[in-house]
Protein backbone atom coordinates (compact mmCIF):
# COMPACT_ATOMS: atom_id res chain seq x y z
CA UNK A 1 0.00 0.00 0.00
CA UNK A 2 1.39 3.39 -0.92
CA UNK A 3 2.15 5.86 1.79
CA UNK A 4 2.46 9.59 2.32
CA UNK A 5 4.52 11.38 4.94
CA UNK A 6 2.51 13.22 7.56
CA UNK A 7 4.20 15.86 9.71
CA UNK A 8 2.40 17.70 12.47
CA UNK A 9 4.30 20.62 14.03
CA UNK A 10 3.28 23.01 16.79
CA UNK A 11 4.90 26.26 17.95
CA UNK A 12 5.92 24.99 21.38
CA UNK A 13 6.26 21.23 21.12
CA UNK A 14 8.10 20.85 17.87
CA UNK A 15 7.21 17.91 15.69
CA UNK A 16 4.41 16.05 17.39
CA UNK A 17 3.88 13.48 14.69
CA UNK A 18 6.01 12.36 11.74
CA UNK A 19 5.22 9.06 10.05
CA UNK A 20 4.43 7.51 6.70
CA UNK A 21 0.70 6.96 6.67
CA UNK A 22 -1.89 5.52 4.32
CA UNK A 23 -4.70 7.99 4.79
CA UNK A 24 -5.59 11.11 6.72
CA UNK A 25 -9.09 12.31 7.50
CA UNK A 26 -9.36 15.82 8.83
CA UNK A 27 -11.81 18.68 8.98
CA UNK A 28 -11.06 21.97 7.25
CA UNK A 29 -13.12 25.14 7.46
CA UNK A 30 -14.72 24.05 4.21
CA UNK A 31 -15.63 20.56 5.40
CA UNK A 32 -14.31 17.06 5.95
CA UNK A 33 -11.35 16.00 3.81
CA UNK A 34 -9.76 12.62 3.16
CA UNK A 35 -6.19 12.74 1.94
CA UNK A 36 -4.59 9.78 0.17
CA UNK A 37 -1.06 9.51 -1.22
CA UNK A 38 -0.40 11.48 -4.43
CA UNK A 39 -3.02 14.03 -3.59
CA UNK A 40 -2.95 17.29 -5.56
CA UNK A 41 -1.34 20.33 -3.97
CA UNK A 42 -3.68 21.84 -1.44
CA UNK A 43 -3.59 24.52 1.20
CA UNK A 44 -6.35 24.87 3.70
CA UNK A 45 -7.20 25.90 7.22
CA UNK A 46 -8.23 23.32 9.81
CA UNK A 47 -10.80 23.62 12.56
CA UNK A 48 -10.33 22.07 16.03
CA UNK A 49 -11.01 18.40 15.58
CA UNK A 50 -9.63 14.90 15.80
CA UNK A 51 -7.35 13.89 12.95
CA UNK A 52 -7.96 10.32 11.90
CA UNK A 53 -4.68 8.83 10.79
CA UNK A 54 -4.68 5.44 9.11
CA UNK A 55 -1.54 3.42 8.81
CA UNK A 56 -0.51 -0.25 9.13
CA UNK A 57 -4.15 -1.25 8.98
CA UNK A 58 -5.06 0.63 12.15
CA UNK A 59 -6.38 4.06 12.95
CA UNK A 60 -4.88 6.62 15.35
CA UNK A 61 -6.53 9.77 16.58
CA UNK A 62 -4.70 13.03 17.09
CA UNK A 63 -6.15 16.21 18.50
CA UNK A 64 -5.43 19.46 16.67
CA UNK A 65 -6.72 22.83 17.78
CA UNK A 66 -6.89 24.36 14.34
CA UNK A 67 -4.09 25.49 12.07
CA UNK A 68 -3.07 25.04 8.48
CA UNK A 69 -2.57 22.02 6.29
CA UNK A 70 -0.44 21.89 3.18
CA UNK A 71 -0.66 18.84 0.98
CA UNK A 72 1.84 17.94 -1.71
CA UNK A 73 1.88 14.61 -3.55
CA UNK A 74 4.58 13.27 -1.19
CA UNK A 75 3.94 15.03 2.06
CA UNK A 76 1.25 16.45 4.30
CA UNK A 77 2.35 19.24 6.60
CA UNK A 78 0.07 20.35 9.39
CA UNK A 79 0.90 23.52 11.29
CA UNK A 80 -1.26 23.26 14.36
CA UNK A 81 -1.65 25.75 17.18
CA UNK A 82 -1.44 22.73 19.43
CA UNK A 83 -1.65 19.01 18.86
CA UNK A 84 -1.99 16.23 21.41
CA UNK A 85 -1.89 12.46 21.31
CA UNK A 86 -4.65 10.78 23.34
CA UNK A 87 -2.28 10.02 26.24
CA UNK A 88 -1.53 13.71 26.75
CA UNK A 89 -5.13 14.78 27.04
CA UNK A 90 -6.50 15.64 30.45
CA UNK A 91 -10.12 14.47 30.35
CA UNK A 92 -11.22 16.30 33.48
CA UNK A 93 -9.78 19.54 32.22
CA UNK A 94 -11.43 19.15 28.84
CA UNK A 95 -14.74 18.36 30.51
CA UNK A 96 -14.62 21.41 32.73
CA UNK A 97 -13.53 23.56 29.79
CA UNK A 98 -16.50 22.20 27.87
CA UNK A 99 -18.86 23.07 30.69
CA UNK A 100 -17.40 26.54 31.16
CA UNK A 101 -17.68 27.34 27.47
CA UNK A 102 -21.22 26.03 27.32
CA UNK A 103 -22.26 28.11 30.32
CA UNK A 104 -20.72 31.14 28.69
CA UNK A 105 -22.66 30.61 25.52
CA UNK A 106 -26.01 29.99 27.19
CA UNK A 107 -25.31 32.90 29.51
CA UNK A 108 -24.70 35.09 26.48
CA UNK A 109 -28.07 34.31 25.11
CA UNK A 110 -29.64 35.33 28.40
CA UNK A 111 -27.79 38.42 29.54
CA UNK A 112 -25.51 39.44 26.70
CA UNK A 113 -21.72 39.17 26.67
CA UNK A 114 -19.63 40.87 24.02
CA UNK A 115 -19.24 39.44 20.56
CA UNK A 116 -15.59 38.55 21.16
CA UNK A 117 -16.30 36.67 24.38
CA UNK A 118 -18.80 34.50 22.65
CA UNK A 119 -16.48 33.77 19.75
CA UNK A 120 -13.78 32.79 22.18
CA UNK A 121 -16.18 30.54 24.07
CA UNK A 122 -17.27 28.88 20.85
CA UNK A 123 -13.65 28.18 19.93
CA UNK A 124 -13.01 26.78 23.43
CA UNK A 125 -16.08 24.61 23.10
CA UNK A 126 -14.89 23.24 19.78
CA UNK A 127 -11.47 22.47 21.24
CA UNK A 128 -12.91 20.73 24.30
CA UNK A 129 -15.24 18.71 22.10
CA UNK A 130 -12.39 17.62 19.85
CA UNK A 131 -10.26 16.63 22.84
CA UNK A 132 -13.05 14.49 24.27
CA UNK A 133 -13.61 12.97 20.85
CA UNK A 134 -9.96 11.95 20.57
CA UNK A 135 -10.10 10.46 24.04
CA UNK A 136 -13.26 8.56 23.15
CA UNK A 137 -15.17 10.08 26.06
CA UNK A 138 -18.86 10.66 25.41
CA UNK A 139 -19.66 14.34 25.19
CA UNK A 140 -21.82 15.43 28.13
CA UNK B 1 55.48 49.27 50.14
CA UNK B 2 51.98 47.95 49.53
CA UNK B 3 49.94 47.49 52.63
CA UNK B 4 49.13 43.88 53.51
CA UNK B 5 45.68 44.80 54.68
CA UNK B 6 44.89 46.54 51.41
CA UNK B 7 45.87 43.50 49.42
CA UNK B 8 43.81 41.27 51.66
CA UNK B 9 40.82 43.50 51.16
CA UNK B 10 41.34 43.53 47.42
CA UNK B 11 41.50 39.72 47.31
CA UNK B 12 38.33 39.49 49.31
CA UNK B 13 36.43 41.85 47.03
CA UNK B 14 37.61 40.04 43.92
CA UNK B 15 36.48 36.77 45.47
CA UNK B 16 33.08 38.28 46.22
CA UNK B 17 32.70 39.46 42.67
CA UNK B 18 33.71 36.02 41.50
CA UNK B 19 30.95 34.51 43.62
CA UNK B 20 28.43 36.82 41.99
CA UNK B 21 29.58 36.18 38.44
CA UNK B 22 29.64 32.49 39.14
CA UNK B 23 26.07 32.60 40.43
CA UNK B 24 24.98 34.60 37.39
CA UNK B 25 26.68 32.09 35.17
CA UNK B 26 24.76 29.26 36.74
CA UNK B 27 21.46 31.11 36.57
CA UNK B 28 22.06 31.98 32.92
CA UNK B 29 23.00 28.38 32.26
CA UNK B 30 19.79 26.92 33.62
CA UNK B 31 17.67 29.57 31.92
CA UNK B 32 19.58 29.02 28.74
CA UNK B 33 18.71 25.34 28.78
CA UNK B 34 15.03 26.22 29.04
CA UNK B 35 15.34 28.85 26.32
CA UNK B 36 17.19 26.48 24.02
CA UNK B 37 14.57 23.79 24.49
CA UNK B 38 11.84 26.29 23.71
CA UNK B 39 13.71 27.40 20.62
CA UNK B 40 14.46 23.90 19.40
CA UNK B 41 10.85 22.86 19.65
CA UNK B 42 9.78 25.98 17.80
CA UNK B 43 12.22 25.65 14.92
CA UNK B 44 10.38 22.89 12.97
CA UNK B 45 7.18 24.90 13.05
CA UNK B 46 8.83 28.10 11.88
CA UNK B 47 10.75 26.32 9.14
CA UNK B 48 7.68 24.55 7.87
CA UNK B 49 5.71 27.78 7.86
CA UNK B 50 8.52 29.37 5.92
CA UNK B 51 8.65 26.53 3.40
CA UNK B 52 4.94 26.64 2.81
CA UNK B 53 4.98 30.39 2.47
CA UNK B 54 7.84 30.20 0.04
CA UNK B 55 6.02 27.71 -2.14
CA UNK B 56 2.75 29.58 -2.00
CA UNK B 57 4.21 33.02 -2.54
CA UNK B 58 6.44 31.91 -5.39
CA UNK B 59 3.32 30.68 -7.06
CA UNK B 60 1.75 34.08 -6.71
CA UNK B 61 4.22 35.52 -9.18
CA UNK B 62 2.62 36.85 -12.26
CA UNK B 63 -0.84 36.19 -10.96
CA UNK B 64 -3.29 38.75 -9.88
CA UNK B 65 -4.04 37.90 -6.32
CA UNK B 66 -3.99 41.30 -4.86
CA UNK B 67 -3.18 40.70 -1.28
CA UNK B 68 -1.86 43.83 0.42
CA UNK B 69 1.07 41.91 1.94
CA UNK B 70 2.31 40.60 -1.39
CA UNK B 71 3.98 42.82 -3.92
CA UNK B 72 6.19 42.48 -6.93
CA UNK B 73 9.29 44.62 -6.83
CA UNK B 74 7.91 46.86 -9.59
CA UNK B 75 4.77 47.46 -7.61
CA UNK B 76 6.80 48.15 -4.54
CA UNK B 77 8.95 50.70 -6.30
CA UNK B 78 6.00 52.37 -7.95
CA UNK B 79 4.35 52.63 -4.60
CA UNK B 80 7.25 53.70 -2.46
CA UNK B 81 8.37 56.36 -4.91
CA UNK B 82 5.44 58.49 -4.02
CA UNK B 83 4.05 57.04 -0.86
CA UNK B 84 4.63 58.93 2.30
CA UNK B 85 4.45 56.04 4.70
CA UNK B 86 7.08 55.36 7.32
CA UNK B 87 9.60 52.61 7.75
CA UNK B 88 9.05 50.48 10.82
CA UNK B 89 11.80 48.55 12.54
CA UNK B 90 11.30 46.01 15.28
CA UNK B 91 14.43 45.63 17.37
CA UNK B 92 14.70 42.70 19.74
CA UNK B 93 17.43 42.95 22.37
CA UNK B 94 17.67 42.28 26.10
CA UNK B 95 16.37 43.78 29.31
CA UNK B 96 19.62 43.43 31.18
CA UNK B 97 23.25 43.96 30.36
CA UNK B 98 26.17 41.83 31.48
CA UNK B 99 25.84 39.71 28.39
CA UNK B 100 29.00 40.67 26.61
CA UNK B 101 28.45 42.41 23.31
CA UNK B 102 25.03 40.89 22.79
CA UNK B 103 23.02 44.11 22.84
CA UNK B 104 25.57 46.26 21.05
CA UNK B 105 25.79 43.74 18.22
CA UNK B 106 22.06 44.00 17.73
CA UNK B 107 22.24 47.79 17.74
CA UNK B 108 25.06 47.77 15.26
CA UNK B 109 23.01 45.62 12.92
CA UNK B 110 20.01 47.85 13.53
CA UNK B 111 21.90 51.00 12.62
CA UNK B 112 23.35 49.23 9.62
CA UNK B 113 19.87 48.47 8.41
CA UNK B 114 18.07 51.61 9.47
CA UNK B 115 20.68 54.01 8.13
CA UNK B 116 21.41 52.00 5.02
CA UNK B 117 22.04 54.37 2.15
CA UNK B 118 22.99 52.11 -0.71
CA UNK B 119 26.59 51.41 0.20
CA UNK B 120 27.10 48.37 2.29
CA UNK B 121 29.75 48.78 4.93
CA UNK B 122 30.16 45.07 5.11
CA UNK B 123 29.74 44.88 8.86
CA UNK B 124 26.51 43.00 8.54
CA UNK B 125 26.78 39.27 8.43
CA UNK B 126 23.29 38.45 7.42
CA UNK B 127 23.77 37.55 3.79
CA UNK B 128 23.18 33.93 4.48
CA UNK B 129 21.37 33.33 1.24
CA UNK B 130 17.91 33.07 2.72
CA UNK B 131 15.41 35.17 0.88
CA UNK B 132 14.28 37.21 3.78
CA UNK B 133 16.53 40.23 3.79
CA UNK B 134 14.83 42.55 1.38
CA UNK B 135 15.27 45.83 3.11
CA UNK B 136 18.56 46.60 1.43
CA UNK B 137 17.48 45.05 -1.85
CA UNK B 138 14.35 47.17 -1.86
CA UNK B 139 16.39 50.23 -1.14
CA UNK B 140 18.84 49.45 -3.93
CA UNK B 141 16.02 48.83 -6.36
CA UNK B 142 14.48 52.14 -5.47
CA UNK B 143 17.87 53.76 -5.81
CA UNK B 144 18.41 52.32 -9.27
CA UNK B 145 15.17 53.73 -10.53
CA UNK B 146 15.60 57.14 -9.02
CA UNK B 147 19.21 58.22 -9.40
CA UNK B 148 20.75 60.55 -6.88
CA UNK B 149 19.63 63.75 -8.58
CA UNK B 150 15.97 62.80 -8.39
CA UNK B 151 15.76 60.98 -5.15
CA UNK B 152 12.47 60.50 -3.48
CA UNK B 153 11.88 62.72 -0.56
CA UNK B 154 12.39 59.87 1.80
CA UNK B 155 15.65 58.79 0.28
CA UNK B 156 16.88 62.33 0.33
CA UNK B 157 16.05 62.53 4.00
CA UNK B 158 17.72 59.28 4.65
CA UNK B 159 20.77 60.41 2.72
CA UNK B 160 20.90 63.74 4.48
CA UNK B 161 20.57 62.20 7.84
CA UNK B 162 23.12 59.54 7.32
CA UNK B 163 26.03 61.26 5.67
CA UNK B 164 29.21 59.24 5.60
CA UNK B 165 30.45 60.67 8.87
CA UNK B 166 27.41 59.75 10.81
CA UNK B 167 27.35 56.29 9.42
CA UNK B 168 30.98 55.71 10.21
CA UNK B 169 30.38 56.93 13.70
CA UNK B 170 27.34 54.80 14.21
CA UNK B 171 28.93 51.69 12.84
CA UNK B 172 32.54 52.01 13.85
CA UNK B 173 32.22 53.95 17.05
CA UNK B 174 30.81 51.17 19.16
CA UNK B 175 27.19 52.04 19.47
CA UNK B 176 26.69 51.35 23.14
CA UNK B 177 29.66 52.88 24.83
CA UNK B 178 32.14 55.70 24.94
CA UNK B 179 31.85 57.92 21.91
CA UNK B 180 28.11 57.88 21.68
CA UNK B 181 27.30 59.58 18.47
CA UNK B 182 23.67 60.30 18.23
CA UNK B 183 23.11 59.93 14.55
CA UNK B 184 19.61 61.22 14.60
CA UNK B 185 20.14 64.05 17.02
CA UNK B 186 23.45 65.24 15.69
CA UNK B 187 22.03 65.73 12.25
CA UNK B 188 18.92 67.11 13.80
CA UNK B 189 16.86 66.07 10.84
CA UNK B 190 13.30 66.05 11.99
CA UNK B 191 12.03 64.79 8.65
CA UNK B 192 14.32 61.79 8.76
CA UNK B 193 13.32 60.87 12.26
CA UNK B 194 9.70 61.26 11.30
CA UNK B 195 10.16 58.71 8.57
CA UNK B 196 11.21 55.99 11.00
CA UNK B 197 9.34 54.19 13.70
CA UNK B 198 10.74 51.63 16.07
CA UNK B 199 9.20 48.95 18.23
CA UNK B 200 11.62 47.77 20.88
CA UNK B 201 11.70 44.57 22.86
CA UNK B 202 13.98 44.81 25.88
CA UNK B 203 14.89 47.73 28.09
CA UNK B 204 18.38 48.02 26.56
CA UNK B 205 16.95 48.60 23.11
CA UNK B 206 14.51 51.19 24.40
CA UNK B 207 17.15 53.29 26.14
CA UNK B 208 19.53 53.00 23.21
CA UNK B 209 17.08 54.33 20.66
CA UNK B 210 15.51 56.82 23.01
CA UNK B 211 18.89 58.43 23.64
CA UNK B 212 19.38 58.75 19.95
CA UNK B 213 16.09 60.50 19.48
CA UNK B 214 14.27 57.85 17.49
CA UNK B 215 10.54 57.60 17.53
CA UNK B 216 9.63 54.53 19.56
CA UNK B 217 6.00 53.70 19.12
CA UNK B 218 5.90 50.79 21.52
CA UNK B 219 8.27 48.96 23.80
CA UNK B 220 8.04 45.65 25.55
CA UNK B 221 9.96 45.08 28.75
CA UNK B 222 10.34 42.01 30.91
CA UNK B 223 9.51 39.55 28.16
CA UNK B 224 12.81 39.10 26.39
CA UNK B 225 14.12 36.21 28.48
CA UNK B 226 10.94 34.18 28.40
CA UNK B 227 9.03 35.15 25.28
CA UNK B 228 5.39 34.33 24.95
CA UNK B 229 3.39 33.93 21.80
CA UNK B 230 0.78 36.43 22.89
CA UNK B 231 3.30 39.28 22.80
CA UNK B 232 4.44 38.30 19.32
CA UNK B 233 0.79 38.27 18.32
CA UNK B 234 0.31 41.69 19.85
CA UNK B 235 3.25 43.11 17.91
CA UNK B 236 2.05 41.45 14.71
CA UNK B 237 -1.43 42.89 15.16
CA UNK B 238 -0.07 46.36 15.77
CA UNK B 239 2.18 46.12 12.72
CA UNK B 240 -0.60 44.87 10.48
CA UNK B 241 -2.97 47.56 11.64
CA UNK B 242 -0.50 50.32 10.86
CA UNK B 243 0.47 48.69 7.59
CA UNK B 244 -3.14 48.37 6.52
CA UNK B 245 -3.81 52.01 7.28
CA UNK B 246 -0.85 53.01 5.11
CA UNK B 247 1.04 54.66 7.95
CA UNK B 248 3.95 52.34 7.41
CA UNK B 249 5.12 50.84 4.14
CA UNK B 250 8.00 48.63 5.18
CA UNK B 251 8.54 46.50 8.26
CA UNK B 252 11.92 45.06 9.19
CA UNK B 253 12.72 42.86 12.14
CA UNK B 254 16.16 42.93 13.71
CA UNK B 255 17.10 40.21 16.16
CA UNK B 256 19.92 37.87 17.05
CA UNK B 257 19.91 34.52 15.42
CA UNK B 258 21.02 31.70 17.65
CA UNK B 259 23.29 29.40 15.70
CA UNK B 260 25.08 27.62 18.51
CA UNK B 261 26.11 28.34 22.07
CA UNK B 262 29.20 30.13 20.82
CA UNK B 263 27.81 31.75 17.70
CA UNK B 264 24.96 34.22 17.74
CA UNK B 265 24.58 36.42 14.69
CA UNK B 266 22.42 39.51 14.35
CA UNK B 267 20.01 39.23 11.46
CA UNK B 268 17.53 41.47 9.72
CA UNK B 269 14.34 40.17 8.20
CA UNK B 270 11.78 41.98 6.11
CA UNK B 271 8.34 41.14 7.43
CA UNK B 272 6.23 43.31 5.15
CA UNK B 273 5.68 43.60 2.29
CA UNK B 274 6.65 40.23 0.90
CA UNK B 275 8.33 40.76 -2.43
CA UNK B 276 7.35 37.92 -4.71
CA UNK B 277 10.36 38.38 -7.00
CA UNK B 278 12.61 37.19 -4.22
CA UNK B 279 10.89 33.87 -4.05
CA UNK B 280 11.94 33.00 -7.57
CA UNK B 281 14.36 30.29 -6.50
CA UNK B 282 11.74 28.16 -4.87
CA UNK B 283 9.36 28.30 -7.81
CA UNK B 284 11.80 26.88 -10.36
CA UNK B 285 10.55 23.34 -9.95
CA UNK B 286 6.99 24.14 -9.14
CA UNK B 287 4.57 23.88 -12.00
CA UNK B 288 1.34 22.72 -10.47
CA UNK B 289 -1.03 25.11 -8.88
CA UNK B 290 -2.39 24.75 -5.39
CA UNK B 291 -5.96 24.05 -4.60
CA UNK B 292 -7.08 26.51 -1.99
CA UNK B 293 -9.88 25.44 0.25
CA UNK B 294 -12.17 27.45 0.43
CA UNK B 295 -10.37 30.12 -1.68
CA UNK B 296 -7.06 31.93 -2.06
CA UNK B 297 -7.94 35.15 -0.34
CA UNK B 298 -9.40 33.69 2.79
CA UNK B 299 -6.45 31.33 3.18
CA UNK B 300 -3.93 34.11 2.64
CA UNK B 301 -5.82 36.36 5.01
CA UNK B 302 -5.40 33.78 7.72
CA UNK B 303 -2.03 32.40 6.81
CA UNK B 304 0.06 35.53 6.29
CA UNK B 305 -0.81 37.15 9.63
CA UNK B 306 -0.07 33.83 11.30
CA UNK B 307 3.25 33.66 9.53
CA UNK B 308 4.06 37.17 10.71
CA UNK B 309 3.35 36.39 14.35
CA UNK B 310 5.19 33.08 14.10
CA UNK B 311 8.21 34.81 12.63
CA UNK B 312 8.27 37.39 15.42
CA UNK B 313 7.81 34.71 18.06
CA UNK B 314 10.59 32.64 16.53
CA UNK B 315 12.86 35.68 16.50
CA UNK B 316 12.08 36.32 20.17
CA UNK B 317 13.03 32.76 21.04
CA UNK B 318 16.23 33.06 19.04
CA UNK B 319 17.02 36.29 20.80
CA UNK B 320 16.34 34.84 24.25
CA UNK B 321 18.59 31.87 23.66
CA UNK B 322 21.30 34.15 22.25
CA UNK B 323 21.05 36.56 25.15
CA UNK B 324 21.37 33.82 27.74
CA UNK B 325 24.19 32.08 25.96
CA UNK B 326 26.03 35.40 25.60
CA UNK B 327 25.53 36.04 29.30
CA UNK B 328 26.70 32.56 30.09
CA UNK B 329 29.89 33.11 28.11
CA UNK B 330 30.46 36.57 29.54
CA UNK B 331 29.95 35.38 33.11
CA UNK B 332 32.09 32.30 32.85
CA UNK B 333 34.85 34.45 31.35
CA UNK B 334 34.43 36.89 34.22
CA UNK B 335 34.67 34.07 36.74
CA UNK B 336 37.83 32.75 35.09
CA UNK B 337 39.36 36.21 35.06
CA UNK B 338 38.54 36.68 38.72
CA UNK B 339 40.19 33.37 39.51
CA UNK B 340 43.33 34.46 37.69
CA UNK B 341 43.31 37.82 39.41
CA UNK B 342 42.98 36.18 42.82
CA UNK B 343 45.94 33.98 41.99
CA UNK B 344 48.09 36.93 41.02
CA UNK B 345 47.03 38.92 44.07
CA UNK B 346 47.81 35.98 46.32
CA UNK B 347 51.29 35.73 44.87
CA UNK B 348 51.78 39.45 45.34
CA UNK B 349 50.43 39.24 48.89
CA UNK B 350 52.88 36.47 49.77
CA UNK B 351 55.76 38.36 48.24
CA UNK B 352 54.91 41.44 50.25
CA UNK B 353 54.51 39.41 53.42
CA UNK B 354 57.82 37.68 52.82
CA UNK B 355 59.52 41.01 52.13
CA UNK B 356 58.16 42.27 55.44
CA UNK B 357 59.52 39.29 57.33
CA UNK B 358 62.91 39.58 55.63
CA UNK B 359 63.03 43.24 56.56
CA UNK B 360 62.26 42.52 60.19
CA UNK B 361 64.95 39.86 60.36
CA UNK B 362 67.42 42.30 58.77
CA UNK B 363 66.51 44.89 61.34
CA UNK B 364 66.96 42.43 64.22
CA UNK B 365 70.29 41.24 62.84
CA UNK B 366 71.35 44.81 62.21
CA UNK B 367 70.36 45.79 65.75
CA UNK B 368 72.22 42.83 67.25
CA UNK B 369 75.33 43.68 65.21
CA UNK B 370 75.19 47.29 66.40
CA UNK B 371 75.19 46.15 70.03
CA UNK B 372 78.37 44.12 69.67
Amino acid sequence: MSTILLEVATPDKGEVFAKDINMLICRSIAGELGILPKHARLLTELVPNALRIKFDGSETLLFVSGGFMEVTPEKITILADSAEVPDDIDVERAKSAYKRAEDRITGFKNKGDTEIDIKRAEAALARAKARLLVKGVPIP
Amino acid sequence: MANLQHIRRRIKSVKNIQKITNAMDMIARSRFNAARDALLSNIPYVNKTKEIMRRVVSQMRGREYEHPFLKTRDELIAEQQNADGKFLFIVIASDKGLAGSFASNVFKEAHDTIEYDGTDTGTSMDDDGDDENFHKKNFDALNAVKPIAHRTQKQQRQMNATGGVARAAAHGGGSSSGANVSVAREYNDAAYIDGIEIITVGRKATTHFQQRGYNIIKSYHGISERPQYKYAKEIADLVMERYASGEIIDVTLIYTQFKSAISCVPDDVTLLPLVTDDYAKASANLKEEYIYEPDVMSILNEFLPRRLATRIYGAMLHSAASELSSRMNAMSNATDNAQELVGRLNLFYNKVRQAGITNEINEIVGGANALE
